[in-house]
C-alpha cells in the first residue's frame, strides 16, 4: 500500500475538484440583439400549446419583432425567476400572479406600463376592477389576462353513480362542509373512491373559511387577522371530514401538498372532488376522460362569502427588459388582438376585455363553456377583493401546509398546531416588514 | 525574475483558461458571498450591511437551522458508514477474481454516476410511493408497505438508502487498495492457521486504512453537501414536516422561495465550517489508526 500516502491524497482530491471547475467554466454564452424579446410563463400542456400558438401569430403580424417563449412547470418557475433576477436577465415579458406580484412590484424587479398607455397599450376595453387589481401606489404594474375564482371540480360520473347531482342533494353554489361530508361519504360507498380532496393543508380553501368566518387574512396595518379559533375549527372541520372516510387517509395526503396539477387526486382518481383556480379546469380536463363538473368551495351554514374573484395571472413588464417598445407592442396583443386572445381562450381565466370576452363567447364549449356558467352564477355570492397582501405571506402560506401536515398525519394535536401556526406567522411579517 | 518567466511562461499560458474559470467562478463567488453573508439582499435591491445579525439570528431564534442541522447530521452519520461498509464488503467480493470481473466493476459504479442526477430521483420517488413498486412487491408477499415518502418517520430513510445505493465509486478505490496488498502476507497467516475474520481485522483493515481514511472524508463531506435527492423527493421544501429539510435545502428555500441571500450566504459559511471542523477532527484521530507504510519507523 505504499502508492497511496499523504500527497496522493491531495493529488486524487485535488485532480477531482479542477474537473469540476472547468466543467462549470462551460456557461451559456449571453447574446443580445435588438427586436428580439423573450415571454417567460408558467404553464401545463395546454397553456403552453396556446401561448406558443400566439407567439406565432404575433410573430407573423410583426416581421420586425421576435418574440421566443420560455415555460416551465409552477414550481420551478419563480425558483428560475429569482435566478434571473439576481443575474439581471429577466425576460422581457414574465407572468405573475395575484398575491406574489406584489413582492416583485415593491422589490423593483416589475416596470410600471402607464407611459404607453393610450399610444402602443390600448386599455380603452379592459375592466376597471382588472386594471385596479395590477395598480399599486396610483402605477398600473401589471395587466390581467384572465379573471379567476376558487372553484370546487368534481367528476361527474362518480357523483351520478353515487346519485348525486345538482339539485338532488348537492347545491354547487351553496353546499356546506356537512355537504361534503356527506356526499364525500356516499360517493366512497358507491365507488371505493374518496369522494373528495382533504384540504386541511390547502391554504386557498383555509383563505376561504377566514372570509367565511367574517375576518381577514391581514389586517390595514399588516398584521395576521386570524384569530386561534378559525384556526382550530377549519383544522377541526376537516378532520371531521376525513374521519368520516370522505377524503384519502391522511399520510396520502401529506405526500401531495403543493402537487402539480397531473397529481391532484381527481386527475389520478384517488379522489372524486379537487379544489383549485377556475382557470384550471380546462387544463385538469384536458388530462381526463369523465367530465368535471364546477362547484364553489364549500361554506358554512351561515353562508358568508369567502371566494373573491381576482385576475388569475399577468403579463408584466421586467425591470431587465431590452427593448420595452416590442415587449409593450406584445403585451398589447396578448390582451387586446382578436386572433391571439381566440387563440388564448379561457385557459388563462375569464378575459378582462369586454370586447374580448362577446367575441369568445359563441365559440366556447366542454369545459370552458362550463367555466363561464361558474362564473355568471357565482355572480353575487363572491367578497371583495381584499388589499395586496404584505411582504412575507408567501412564506406565512407555506408555514401553514408545513404545520397542517403534522395536523394530517396525527402528529400534534390541533390546538398546539393552530398557536404553533399563529405565532410562527407573527414572527414572519415581523422579519419580513 | 526574468529567468523564472522565461521558465515557467509557457505554463501559464497554457493554465490561464483553468485560472480564469478559477477565478471567476470559484474565488470571486466564495468572496462575494463571505461579503453578501453580513447583509440583507433580496436580489432586486442592492445588498444593505447588517454587520453579525444573520449569524445572530440563526443561532438564536431560527428554529428551521437548528432542524435541518439535526437532519444533516443524522444522514451524515447513518449513510456514510453503511455506505463505507457495503462499498467494502462489495469490493472483497469482486477481489475474490471472479469471471468477468470488469463487467461487475462497471455495472456496480454506473450508480455513483447516476445516483445524484434529477432523474434517479424521480424514479426512487416512483419506488417509494404508497402505489409504487417497493410497496407492490410487499403486498405480493402479503404484507403492507407504509407512505415511504410522506410519513416523516420514514422518508429520510429512503434517502438513506439512495446514498448507500451509490457505492460505486469508494467500492473502486477499495478495489484499488485490496489489490496492493500483498498477497504473502494472506499466505503467512494462513501458515499460522488465521481465519477470514482474523485475516480480515489484522491484515485488510490496518494495510487499507489509508483508502478507508480518503473514502471516509471525502464520502463524508459529499453527505454534507448532499442536496438534488432530498430536493426532489421533499418536493423543495423539506417536507414532511422538515424531515427531510437537509441543510442545502433550507438554504436553497430562504434564497430562492424568500429571497434571504444574505442569510443565504451566511448559512452556506456555516455548513462551510461544518465541513472544515469535520474534515480536521478526521485528519486528527487518523494519527491513531491510519498508518502509512512508507512512513514506518
Amino acid at each position: 500500500m505504499s502508492r497511496f500516502n499523504r500527497r496522493r491524497f491531495l493529488y486524487t482530491a485535488a485532480g477531482a475538484a479542477g474537473s469540476a471547475a472547468v466543467l462549470s467554466a462551460l456557461g451559456r454564452p449571453a447574446f443580445a440583439q435588438n427586436r428580439r424579446i423573450r415571454h417567460f410563463w408558467w404553464g401545463n400542456p395546454d397553456r403552453d400549446a396556446r401561448t406558443f400558438r400566439v407567439i406565432e401569430i404575433f410573430n407573423e403580424a410583426h416581421p420586425d419583432i421576435e418574440v421566443v417563449g420560455e415555460t416551465l412547470g409552477f414550481a420551478d418557475y419563480f425558483t428560475r425567476l429569482t435566478t434571473q433576477i439576481a443575474g439581471g436577465n429577466m425576460a422581457d415579458v414574465i407572468q405573475m400572479g395575484y398575491g406574489v406580484m406584489f413582492e416583485y412590484i415593491q422589490r423593483g424587479a416589475i416596470l410600471p406600463l402607464d407611459e404607453y398607455s393610450g399610444g402602443i397599450l390600448d386599455l380603452s376595453q379592459f375592466d376597471e376592477s382588472a386594471l385596479q387589481a395590477g395598480t399599486v401606489d396610483g402605477k398600473l404594474y401589471a395587466l390581467s389576462i384572465g379573471a379567476n375564482s376558487h372553484m370546487a371540480m368534481y367528476n361527474t360520473r362518480l357523483y351520478e353513480e353515487a346519485g348525486i347531482t345538482p339539485g338532488n342533494g348537492f347545491d354547487p353554489y351553496g353546499w356546506t362542509y356537512d355537504d361534503v361530508k356527506r356526499i364525500g361519504v356516499a360517493v366512497r360507498e358507491a365507488t371505493g373512491v374518496a369522494g373528495t380532496d382533504d384540504n386541511t393543508a390547502d391554504y386557498q380553501n383555509f383563505s376561504d373559511f377566514v372570509g367565511q368566518k367574517g375576518a381577514e387574512l391581514y389586517t390595514a396595518d399588516g398584521a395576521y387577522g386570524v384569530t386561534q379559533e378559525i384556526v382550530e375549527e377549519y383544522w377541526s372541520i376537516w378532520k371531521d371530514i376525513r374521519d368520516a372516510g370522505a377524503t384519502p387517509p391522511g399520510p396520502a395526503t401529506a405526500g401531495l401538498v403543493g402537487a402539480e396539477m397531473s397529481q391532484w387526486g381527481i386527475v389520478t382518481g384517488q379522489s372524486a372532488t379537487s379544489y383549485a383556480w377556475s382557470n384550471q379546469l380546462v387544463g385538469a380536463q384536458g388530462l381526463m376522460q369523465d367530465a368535471l363538473g364546477a362547484a364553489m368551495y364549500p361554506n358554512t351554514a351561515e353562508m358568508i362569502p369567502g371566494s373573491v374573484v381576482q385576475p388569475s395571472q399577468f403579463v408584466c413588464l421586467s425591470r431587465d427588459t431590452v427593448d420595452a417598445e416590442a415587449a409593450v407592442t406584445y403585451m398589447n396583443g396578448f390582451v387586446n388582438d382578436p386572433e391571439m386572445t381566440e387563440a388564448l381562450g379561457l385557459e388563462r381565466g375569464i378575459p378582462s376585455n369586454a370586447q374580448v370576452r362577446e367575441a369568445l363567447a359563441p365559440t366556447l364549449e366542454g369545459a370552458a363553456a362550463v367555466s363561464v356558467e361558474f362564473f355568471n352564477n357565482i355572480q353575487g355570492k363572491t367578497m371583495p377583493l381584499p388589499p395586496p397582501p404584505p411582504s412575507g405571506a408567501n412564506e406565512v402560506e407555506q408555514t401553514f401546509e408545513r404545520i397542517a401536515v403534522g395536523v394530517l398525519l396525527d402528529q400534534v394535536n390541533i390546538s398546539d398546531a393552530a398557536t404553533d401556526f399563529l405565532r410562527q406567522a407573527e414572527a414572519i411579517l415581523r422579519r419580513a416588514g | 525574475m526574468q529567468k523564472f518567466l522565461r521558465k515557467n511562461a509557457p505554463a501559464y499560458v497554457f493554465l490561464t483558461p483553468w485560472l480564469v474559470g478559477f477565478f471567476l467562478l470559484s474565488i470571486f463567488p466564495i468572496l462575494a458571498s463571505l461579503y453578501l453573508s453580513f447583509t440583507q439582499y433580496d436580489v432586486v435591491r442592492p445588498p444593505q450591511w447588517v454587520g453579525l445579525e444573520n449569524y445572530q439570528y440563526m443561532f438564536e431564534f431560527d428554529y428551521r437551522f437548528w432542524k435541518s442541522l439535526q437532519v444533516t447530521f443524522t444522514f451524515v452519520v447513518v449513510s456514510v458508514p453503511a455506505k463505507l461498509i457495503f462499498a467494502l464488503a462489495v469490493a472483497m467480493l469482486l477481489d475474490k477474481g471472479i469471471r468477468a470481473v470488469g463487467w461487475y466493476r462497471a455495472l456496480f459504479y454506473l450508480p455513483s454516476i447516476l445516483g445524484g442526477s434529477i432523474a434517479v430521483a424521480i424514479l426512487w420517488r416512483q419506488l417509494f410511493d404508497y402505489n409504487g413498486v417497493i410497496n407492490s412487491v410487499l403486498r405480493f408477499f402479503g404484507g403492507d408497505g407504509p407512505y415511504w415518502l410522506s410519513d416523516p418517520r420514514y422518508s429520510l430513510w429512503t434517502l438513506i438508502v439512495l446514498a448507500v445505493w451509490q457505492f460505486g465509486s469508494p467500492m473502486l478505490i477499495f478495489l484499488a487498495g485490496l489489490r496492493a496488498i500483498p498477497q504473502d502476507l494472506y499466505e503467512a497467516a494462513e501458515i499460522d492457521a488465521a481465519g477470514p475474520v482474523r485475516k480480515f481485522f489484522a491484515i485488510t483493515v490496518p494495510l487499507l486504512a489509508p483508502v478507508i481514511f480518503f473514502n471516509l472524508v471525502l464520502q463524508m463531506i459529499e453527505a454534507f453537501k448532499s442536496f438534488s435527492g432530498a430536493f426532489i423527493i421533499s418536493g423543495g421544501s423539506g417536507a414532511p414536516l422538515d424531515s427531510l429539510l437537509f441543510f442545502t435545502v433550507y438554504l436553497f428555500n430562504e434564497a430562492f422561495s424568500y429571497f434571504r441571500m444574505g442569510y443565504a450566504s451566511a448559512l452556506g459559511w456555516v455548513l462551510l465550517v461544518i465541513i472544515a471542523a469535520f474534515t480536521a477532527i478526521a485528519f486528527w484521530t487518523s494519527k491513531y489508526w491510519v498508518h502509512y507504510e512508507n512512513e514506518r519507523g
